[in-house]
């Protein structure tokens, strides 16, 4: 990749949508062009100016009228089912299709696996770098809406690197990374409800909880499911490693959730 | 009554999966009208759409993505039936392109320490400058997160679009900021 292709590719570049082939070939030529660097470098400046703004809510009194105009809406609805019988019928049709899990997708802890993979071989897996806990936490909330919590492992010698945000089944996921010496963390938090059963591996209990353990491809993972809300662990480190970072992430959590 | 009678546990399972992105949809539907009023006309529109056509909606998906289709169509509505300048045509053209490069006149240049230093009003004047078809991308990608893929659906329109919208749009809004900020003394004239 010379200086022109890697330009029309700046932007899907930084936003983290090249495919891996394209992804590194890009990085390749990173490693020996200062130019495309500070190209790079000033774009995510630039998305950083943007992440920064802050966000509108939307008013509590407003907030409050479309939960109304919602419920009247509904029950007018409910009403013309009613008065209508084979509309009802449709509409219990409706309330199956809700309750039919999503099927047909790649298991969720190899995807993880697979994207912990591909991550490691960025150069900068992380798109937004920082030891900060709390800092990470802001940046997922602000860039992906998403609610996350970010555990310090600090006690344990392993270090927070940053965050990325990933996609998996199609929704956005949080991508936290951590390295130990050489050795990298990944910590996936991804929104899809589902039940620890729907998880492969093995069960374990670990601290009074269950969780799922898998290895793949040589990494060791644990996952598990908190409410609409599945976590998984990759990395080499070694299980006993895994399931204390696991343990304190949920307790973390339940302690964020219940402030 | 029980609950499905009433309609209860749509509204629920409703309020549980699609309002909780109510705060996206006001946010972009104040920088697409860019009137207080409008916006939440437009938002009472679309969620109530969003709650008719729900059993159509593929729990697998991005939610927010697929209310910010409804938004935006419910939107292009409006603005037809208002007989509003016609927007859209124009800020696709080549007219568009022109003008990109007419006021991107900082595309380019190395010396962009006043991301710094760059007010947060500034940003949102920017992003008002911008044509629309250039400012619902930017809004999309960078101030609400969405993929590529989920941009494409929420505009109806093939990636490649995306991504040239994307670029140019991001390329116009530094041209403004870079503007602004020698307005404000933060750049030299000459840099």
């Amino acid at each position: 990749m010379n200086c022109a292709e890697f330009e029309a590719r700046l932007h899907p570049y930084v936003d983290g949508e090249l495919d891996v082939g394209e992804m590194l070939a890009a990085n390749t030529h990173l490693a020996q062009c200062a130019t495309c660097q500070s190209r790079v470098e000033r774009e995510r400046q630039f998305r950083q100016l943007l992440a920064r703004q802050p966000r509108e809510s939307a008013p509590p009194e407003f907030r409050a009228l479309i939960r109304a105009r919602i419920r009247q809406s509904a029950r007018l609805a409910a009403l013309r089912r009613w008065l209508i019988a084979p509309a009802a019928v449709a509409a219990a049709a409706v309330l199956l299709i809700f309750l039919v899990p999503g099927s047909g997708r790649a298991p969720l802890v190899t995807d993880l696996v697979n994207k912990h993979i591909t991550y490691a071989q960025i150069e900068q897996p992380a798109e937004f770098a920082s030891p900060d806990p709390h800092a990470v936490e802001a940046w997922l909330r602000q860039r992906a809406g998403l609610r996350v919590t970010v555990s310090d492992y600090s006690m344990s010698g392993i270090r927070l690197v940053g965050a990325r945000i990933a996609e998996s089944n199609e929704r956005k996921a949080a991508y936290v990374l951590y390295e130990k010496g050489h050795t990298l963390m990944s910590v996936f938090t991804v929104p899809a409800s589902g039940r620890i059963a729907d998880l492969e591996g093995k069960r374990v209990s670990y601290g009074g909880h269950e969780y799922m353990t898998l290895e793949r491809k040589g990494y060791r993972t644990v996952s598990w499911t908190d409410g609409p809300t599945v976590f998984g662990l990759v990395s080499m480190l070694d299980y006993d490693a895994l399931l204390e970072c696991a343990d304190k992430l949920r307790a973390d959590r339940a302690a964020q959730l219940g402030a | 009554m029980p609950g499905w009678a009433t309609g209860e546990d749509k509204v629920q399972e409703f309020e549980r999966v699609a309002l909780v992105h109510l705060d996206s949809l006001y946010r972009s539907a104040l920088r697409l009208t860019q009137n207080r009023a409008e916006a939440e006309d437009l938002v009472q529109d679309a969620c109530l759409r969003a709650l008719r056509s729900f059993h159509r909606f593929d729990p697998g998906t991005n939610c927010r993505a697929w209310l910010l289709t409804i938004l935006r169509n419910a939107f292009l509505n409006l603005k037809r039936r208002g007989s509003h300048e016609v927007f859209w045509e124009s800020t696709t053209s080549e007219s568009a392109d022109q003008s990109m490069t007419d006021m991107g006149v900082a595309i380019g240049h190395p010396e962009e320490e006043f991301f710094q230093t760059v007010l947060h009003g500034d940003v949102d004047r920017a992003l008002k400058a911008l044509p629309l078809a250039f400012r619902e991308a930017v809004m999309l990608a960078d101030l609400e997160g969405l993929s590529y893929k989920e941009i494409s659906q929420v505009l109806g329109c093939p990636i490649g679009t995306v991504m040239s919208r994307l670029s140019r749009g991001r390329g116009l809004l530094r041209g403004t900021l870079s503007r602004l900020a020698r307005e404000h003394g933060y750049l030299k004239e000459s840099e």
